[in-house]
């Protein structure tokens, strides 16, 4: 009998498929596909092929946009959102519209062209992670943004682009996305009733059980959540609580990063370097409306969700928001935890 | 500068593209490709390979799990859900769990493997269509069954496993999130306003008619304002009606010529073409109390790959303005 089971944060449904299951190894049929030779304009040398960069950690004299970095962000050349003009909202009869301002920037996380983030170094996934943290607070300070979502499409069925240089984008955009007020809705609707954060009380019987865990690190643990919509989905979470993934200190970005590599290096071995996604969630930019976010701070809990891209999402899941995972998540983890990195 | 619309339904915002706008040659999407032909259980002479018919329109003195059908039920080889058992939900701690209680269905539309919607003739669509409200009909009776969801993925990139082309029902013991938003969408609407939200939509798309694909006298079809896909396109009856089973008589010839009729415009300019659609309704049983909802069909054409941007913010990103699209679509000629 299959299980149905309930995100508890957003309410989401999902069918775990117990029956029908695949093993786990049986996912890993995926192929990527590669652009054919070109110069990459990502690499260390190519730098005038991209937009001026906005940031960049690199050696002392050397020049903007010249070689001598080692981490780069430059503004997307497709952007989906444009950062020129104020913002307009108006109404079209009964519908509403705004004009596309915002921010999109891309993260070329090495100089070098490695595919994977699993393949860069901890100390390099640090700086990625310092990265998106100065970026985010830059971009803070512009007050048409509400919101700034940090996310990685690894491989071409993940929606990356056939050029495989190890990056990341930043989308700043000028109002709160669904997706993230629903969460956060869900998380502070458990905190009033329990008083109590629900991320920690979910870490808190995760760790207990362990039978979802797939490793943990100092100050992280990275689980399979209970309702995952995909299979292998994994979440990793700061076991101490914080609402905001830029207060994070130097040595929990280390931390991070340890784990970061540890989960991306099992899912590349373990799954045939499959494509996936990340999205770090975190609280939105705090300006506005005194006194909404009264309980974010103790009711919200950042983490990072990974999702591999190993099945397809068809009509059932695009219609209803009901997702059907035909792996039990419990082992998914025992899968992953099982393969030596 | 690209433009950001609200869904008037569920708040849901999607960027369009009017900037740089896609043509229709600017997707490199993925072909759907004939697979390799081992035997296909959903054609003439497999039935046996299949779980026992539910129901199906057959020829006279044929028998039923032999050939002779023309539309054919059958329960899903692997459901995602099982008729069989009562309703148990539980708690494991903070989490909540149920069992998969509810029914999964497979509806042949027709007897050859090789034939989508365009390649049927009007009567074949609207026995299919008709076979699909017997079955809404039917599982309506059983009244642990909140939501019933008629879904069609045509083709690999779209979900579907078989190539044969099959439509699946599924009913579920909830009304399913995607769906509670709508419907609570609609219901706030309707309160501060006392009108049918999408009556109001039918009634601007059809004065604006710059998202205007086709339109008979029952139903129109349309690419909407806030649409999350490229060539998104619903069809929705003009007369106001919450549930996809109340669909008339006269209305169901109609409902066949102007589904075809969109499948066949969007096939004609996207050869081979994936796609899913789905028919959005009202709940049934004891929470199908909907004056507010109004049913109709998403058609979605698989032409993007939905990447991480969309799946945190539940923004999508449109890149051919739905203005563009129905004029592309009105001006395929038959």
């Amino acid at each position: 009998m299959p299980e149905l089971r309930k995100d508890p944060v957003v309410g989401r449904w999902v069918i775990v498929s117990t029956e029908r299951s695949r093993r786990p190894d049986e996912f890993s049929t995926f192929k990527h596909e590669d652009a054919k030779e070109l110069p990459c304009p990502f690499c260390e040398g190519n730098e005038s092929q991209t937009p001026p960069e906005i940031y960049a950690i690199r050696q002392k004299s050397t020049y903007k946009n010249s070689p001598g970095w080692e981490l780069r962000v430059v503004p997307s050349i497709a952007p989906f959102l444009r950062i020129e003009g104020d913002l307009d909202r108006h109404g079209k009869g009964m519908y509403d519209l705004m004009n596309g301002i915002g921010a999109h920037e891309i993260v070329v996380e090495t100089n070098k062209h490695v595919a994977n983030m699993a393949d860069l170094t901890e100390a390099q996934i640090s700086k990625v992670i310092t990265c998106y943290i100065d970026r985010m607070q830059d971009l803070e300070k512009d007050t048409r943004f509400k919101y700034v979502l940090i996310f990685k499409n690894y491989g071409y069925s993940a929606g990356g682009s056939k050029l495989r240089h190890s990056r990341s984008q930043l989308i700043a955009t000028p109002v709160n996305p669904k997706r993230v007020k629903e969460e956060l809705a869900g998380a502070r609707e458990y905190y009033n009733y329990h008083e109590r954060c629900i991320f920690c009380d979910l870490i808190k019987q995760e760790l207990a059980s362990k039978e979802r865990v797939i490793v943990e690190v100092d100050g992280f643990v990275a689980v399979t959540p209970f309702a995952a919509r995909f299979p292998f989905e994994i979440w990793i979470l700061p076991k101490k609580h914080s609402c905001n993934f830029v207060n994070l200190d130097m040595p929990s970005r280390d931390n991070l990063a340890r784990i970061m590599k540890i989960v991306l290096s099992k899912l590349k071995k373990g799954l045939n370097d499959p494509p996936y996604n990340y999205i770090i969630h975190t609280a939105p930019f705090r300006r506005q409306k005194v006194g909404y976010w009264k309980s974010i701070d103790n009711d919200f809990h950042w983490h990072i969700e990974i999702m591999p891209r190993l099945t397809r999402v068809a009509g059932f899941e695009w219609g209803t928001g009901f997702y059907i995972c035909p792996l039990p998540p419990e082992d998914g983890a025992k899968f992953l935890r099982e393969i030596e990195v | 500068m690209a433009e950001l619309r609200r869904d008037p339904v569920v708040g849901r915002w999607v960027i369009v593209d009017t900037d740089y706008p896609h043509r229709p040659e600017d997707f490199d999407y993925e072909q759907n490709a004939p697979q390799s032909t081992s035997t296909c259980p959903f054609c003439y002479g497999s039935e046996s390979m299949t779980p026992p018919e539910i129901e199906a329109i057959r020829d006279r003195e044929t028998q039923r799990n032999s050939p002779g059908w023309q539309v054919r039920v059958i329960p899903n080889k692997f459901p995602a859900l099982q008729v069989e058992g009562d309703l148990d939900r539980r708690g494991i701690g903070i989490y909540d769990v149920s069992n998969g209680i509810g029914a999964h269905e497979v509806l042949i539309e027709t007897p050859y493997h090789g034939k989508d919607i365009p390649d049927l003739l009007n009567q074949e669509v609207e026995d299919f269509l008709r076979m699909y409200v017997r079955r809404c009909l039917d599982l309506k009776k059983d009244g642990r069954l909140k939501y019933i969801m008629v879904f069609r993925n045509y083709g690999s990139a779209a979900g579907a496993s078989l190539e044969h082309p099959h439509t699946q029902i599924v009913a579920l013991p909830m009304v399913p999130k995607n769906a509670l938003e709508e419907i609570e969408g609609a219901k706030h609407f309707f309160e501060y306003r006392e009108r049918c939200i999408f009556c109001d939509m039918i009634r601007q798309e059809m004065q604006d008619k710059e998202r205007v694909i086709a339109e008979n006298k029952y139903f129109l079809a349309f690419c909407p304002f806030v649409s999350r896909f490229p060539f998104e396109t619903w069809i929705i009856p003009k007369k106001h009606s919450g549930h996809f089973c109340q669909i008339t008589q006269d209305e169901m010839p109609e409902l066949a010529v102007v589904l075809k009729d969109v499948i066949s415009k969007m096939k004609k300019i996207f050869p081979n073409l994936s796609y899913n659609y789905i028919i959005h309704s009202s709940p049934v049983n004891s929470d199908s109390n909907v004056e507010f909802y109004h049913w109709h069909i998403e058609f979605m054409p698989k032409l993007t790959r939905v990447a991480g941007f969309e799946w945190g913010t539940g923004f999508y990103l449109d890149q051919t303005s739905p203005e563009l699209a129905a004029q592309y679509l009105r001006s395929v000629k038959e």
